[in-house]
């Protein structure tokens, strides 16, 4: 596995290779170079198989880091591709002709985050939610408490409680299992 | 409206929420011609309670409690792998103890969740005993799961560094005796559904998946080992204790629905082995947790990984991302229903007759809540 | 089941040309619902504009009670699992706790059942179609709501897609608390809704035509898409 990610670090400007477990392998891309370092993984190395794809939002940067997780099957090794995205802009490169069930993978990003895949089909069908007029739900600056309390109101005289500090309240600082 | 609908070729017909076939709260919207289908589309969102925006409230303890309710049938693998990943992560060893404990309730759970699913295969055919049979034999399960951990369904056992109680005394003979009863049963099961003519003329040929598509759609389980590749996460990326465990990977041939079923029915019985291979050979004495901080105010380094484990379905994995504050920063659960449940059944529908579309989803083993969480 | 859904042009991909034989065709639909014409404006709470009228129960005391004595040993369940708490319906109808002995069978439709077990949490999506189920089932009808997550939102109270109080929506005649409750909590409980329907204080379908407006607004405020589950007939 080191030669490829050295080919990766060579071909497409790869950062950061480093090994989360031995068979698990980890690498950062530039934006622009992701989906084809994806695209070459897939068509001349053994890594075929798309097992995941996901998303973090970094609030704090400004950025929604993109991670594709590629898996040989035969040889049982996994590598995460991550990428930074803009978070004003968000779009990146489509894998759905890749791989079919990245368009599941994809439909449910563009609902929950709001990153656009241009070229990828069921952009903007909604996957999970209905007659949902928010922002997407899934980014850090959404709410939820704030929604809930407009929308789903609860019954009265309900009280709540921080565990963190409720339990030292209560029991004193032997409440806790472990000092 | 599409063209064929208005020439009145194609009916469309939902198979909704409330249907006694579907599994789990999923609708199917599909189109008919005659009785077969020409093609379909799964919804999904009718269990969506937004785990992965709730766990980013959560502090590390707190998550235990969310993240067992993602799959009813099977929750401990939930637990399990979200416990490994920020074990991973933290860099804490558990103890040898624990990680036997860990794989008996994982088997446990396997061999649970696999008794209701060969049961509710026939009950899709409309055949109402086996069924019965399964559902009261998972309640021996359930007891021994209410014995050690307190709950029924949703356990909570499994928590970061270990487990949360140590195994009861006389656990082991109480164990063996339930599984005992349950393979008293297993004739009577092989009888009834796999000798049974027309169990044998539903499913022998039909629902066939390709084996190209095992490494183009990521499919992974029962699906893959009923045609024959020998696929196992638990042999393929070893975990816990599974690599000092003895057993063969359960195989069938044909790709189809009735090869699925015997893939499960052969997992029922390595479950079996496989639990009293592990009461035989794990330590009675050490440690069942390592000693952990303050959970209400543990900080766990920033990293990111991906964990795995064989869940009754498939692969089931989980991608969680830390950032060194006392929350997970994001936790992304990968469940095997979300391929096989979205992509994979869209892809088989057209030419299905309408009469085998709920055989097929219990076949898949689509499980709703994992593709929406 | 919105209208967004089928008539999404992306489903129209990659079909087949449909074959002329020249046999005989039903007339052309209007392609879209809207230029179908309407007719008088309706009452969109109701189908087909027609709302029911609550039933009265003013009876002869005795026939009254009769009435409930039967109607209490032989409730029929719809099965229609909602949320986790329905992993516990399946032992319930095993021989071990068996509740066929209270005349208490799993029916496959809402016209043929006259108990609605809410089991547990509530999407809202999932809860259009509850309110349409429920409104499927003839009268006498009851609510069951399992699990804490029917009652004050349980576990998931703070997630913006699942409703936290389900009386706002539905009326409900008993709740079992519990994560999830046993088999034998349901029992006390179904125990427990057998006498209240003896006494005749189980009258949630009652309650729920007689101030439909108050639900259907609560209902508004959730579904505002414009379909809403109207079937109250």
């Amino acid at each position: 596995m080191k030669t490829i990610l050295a080919e990766l670090e060579t071909r497409f400007g790869a950062t950061g290779a480093r090994f989360q477990r031995d068979d698990l392998a980890s690498i950062d891309l530039p934006a622009d170079r992701a989906v084809p370092a994806v695209t070459w993984l897939k068509e001349h190395t053994p890594f075929v198989q798309l097992n995941h794809m996901s998303v973090v939002d970094w609030i704090e940067d400004g950025q929604f880091q993109v991670t594709w997780l590629v898996t040989d099957p035969r040889g049982c090794r996994s590598i995460m591709v991550n990428t930074r995205i803009d978070r004003e802009r968000a779009t990146c490169d489509s894998v759905a002709d890749l791989w079919p069930q990245a368009v599941t993978y994809e439909q449910e990003i563009n609902e929950m985050f709001g990153i656009d895949f241009p070229g990828s089909p069921r952009m903007g069908v909604p996957f999970i939610l209905e007659g949902w007029k928010d922002m997407p739900p899934m980014r850090r600056d959404f709410d939820t408490v704030k929604y809930v309390a407009e929308h789903h109101p609860h019954r009265p005289g309900r009280k709540h409680h921080d565990p963190r500090t409720y339990v030292g309240e209560r029991f004193g600082e032997k409440g806790y299992l472990h000092d | 409206m599409t063209r064929r609908i208005t020439e009145s070729r194609e009916v469309q017909l939902w198979f909704g929420p409330q249907h006694p076939g579907i599994t789990g709260n999923m609708a199917m919207q599909v189109f008919l011609e005659g009785d077969t289908i020409t093609r379909g589309k799964t919804h999904v969102g009718y269990l969506h309670r937004a785990f992965e925006k709730l766990m980013e409230r959560r502090t590390f303890i707190q998550s235990f409690p969310i993240v067992c309710r993602i799959c009813v049938p099977e929750p401990d693998t939930n637990e399990y792998l979200l416990a490994a990943a920020v074990e991973e992560i933290a860099g804490i060893e558990i103890p040898e103890k624990a990680k036997w404990i860990r794989t008996l309730v994982l088997e446990m759970s396997r061999l649970a969740s696999m008794l209701m699913v060969l049961g509710g295969q026939a009950g899709t055919m409309g055949n109402g005993v086996p069924p019965q049979w399964m559902i009261a034999l998972r309640d021996y399960i359930l007891d021994r799961f209410e014995e050690l951990t307190g709950g029924r369904v949703y356990h909570m056992y499994i928590v970061y560094g270990g487990v949360r109680r140590d195994l009861p005394p006389g656990f082991a003979e109480r164990m063996e005796e339930n599984l005992r009863r349950i393979e008293e049963y297993l004739p009577y099961v092989d009888d009834v559904i796999f000798d049974n003519a027309v169990f044998r003329k539903r499913t022998i040929g039909v629902g066939v998946v390709p084996e190209e598509w095992v490494d183009e759609m990521g499919l992974s389980g029962p699906i893959v080992r009923a045609m024959g590749i020998p696929r196992d996460t638990r042999k393929d990326w070893p975990y816990l204790a599974y690599p000092e465990l003895d057993f063969d990977v359960a195989l069938a041939e044909g790709s189809d629905i009735y090869a699925r079923a015997l893939v499960r029915r052969k997992e029922i019985q390595q479950s079996i082995d496989l639990i009293r291979q592990i009461l035989a050979k794990m330590p009675q004495d050490g440690p069942y947790c390592a000693k952990l901080p303050n959970m209400m105010t543990w900080k766990v380094p920033p990293g990111q990984t991906y964990v795995r484990a064989e869940a009754t379905r498939g692969e089931m994995g989980y991608f969680v991302v830390t950032d060194g504050s006392d929350r997970i920063r994001r936790v992304h659960v990968r469940g095997p229903s979300y391929i096989h449940g979205v992509s994979l059944l869209e892809r088989m529908l057209p030419g299905t007759n309408i009469a085998d579309l709920s055989a097929l989803m219990v076949s898949l083993q689509v499980c709703p809540p994992e593709i929406e969480r | 089941m919105s209208d967004r859904d089928w008539n999404d042009p992306r489903l129209e991909e990659a079909l087949p040309p449909v074959a002329d034989d020249g046999g005989p065709r039903p007339p052309r639909l209007p392609a879209r619902i809207e230029d179908i014409p309407a007719h008088a404006p309706i009452d969109d709470t109701c189908f087909l504009g027609a709302r029911k009228m609550p039933t009265p129960i003013g009876l002869p005391e005795a026939v009254q009670r009769i009435k409930n004595w039967i109607r209490a040993r032989s409730l029929w369940v719809m099965a229609y699992g909602t949320g986790c708490g329905s992993i516990e319906l399946r032992p319930l109808a095993t021989a071990r706790y068996d509740m066929e002995r209270f005349g208490i069978v799993m029916r496959p439709t809402p016209r043929q059942s006259n108990v609605l077990i809410v089991s547990g949490y509530l999407a809202v999506k999932s809860l259009k179609r509850v309110v349409r189920s429920y409104e499927q089932m003839p009268s006498p009808k009851w609510l069951v709501g399992l699990g804490s997550c029917t009652i004050n939102g349980g576990m998931y109270w703070d997630s913006y897609n699942t409703i936290n109080r389900l009386d706002l929506y539905l009326p409900v005649d008993i709740y079992i608390a519990g994560c999830m409750p046993r088999p034998e909590a349901l029992l006390a409980g179904f125990d427990r809704l057998m006498k209240l329907i003896d006494r005749g204080e189980a009258n949630g379908w009652h309650h729920y035509l007689e101030n439909l407006d108050w639900y259907k607004a609560n209902q508004r405020k959730l579904f505002d898409d414009g379909d809403m589950p109207d079937y109250n007939w």
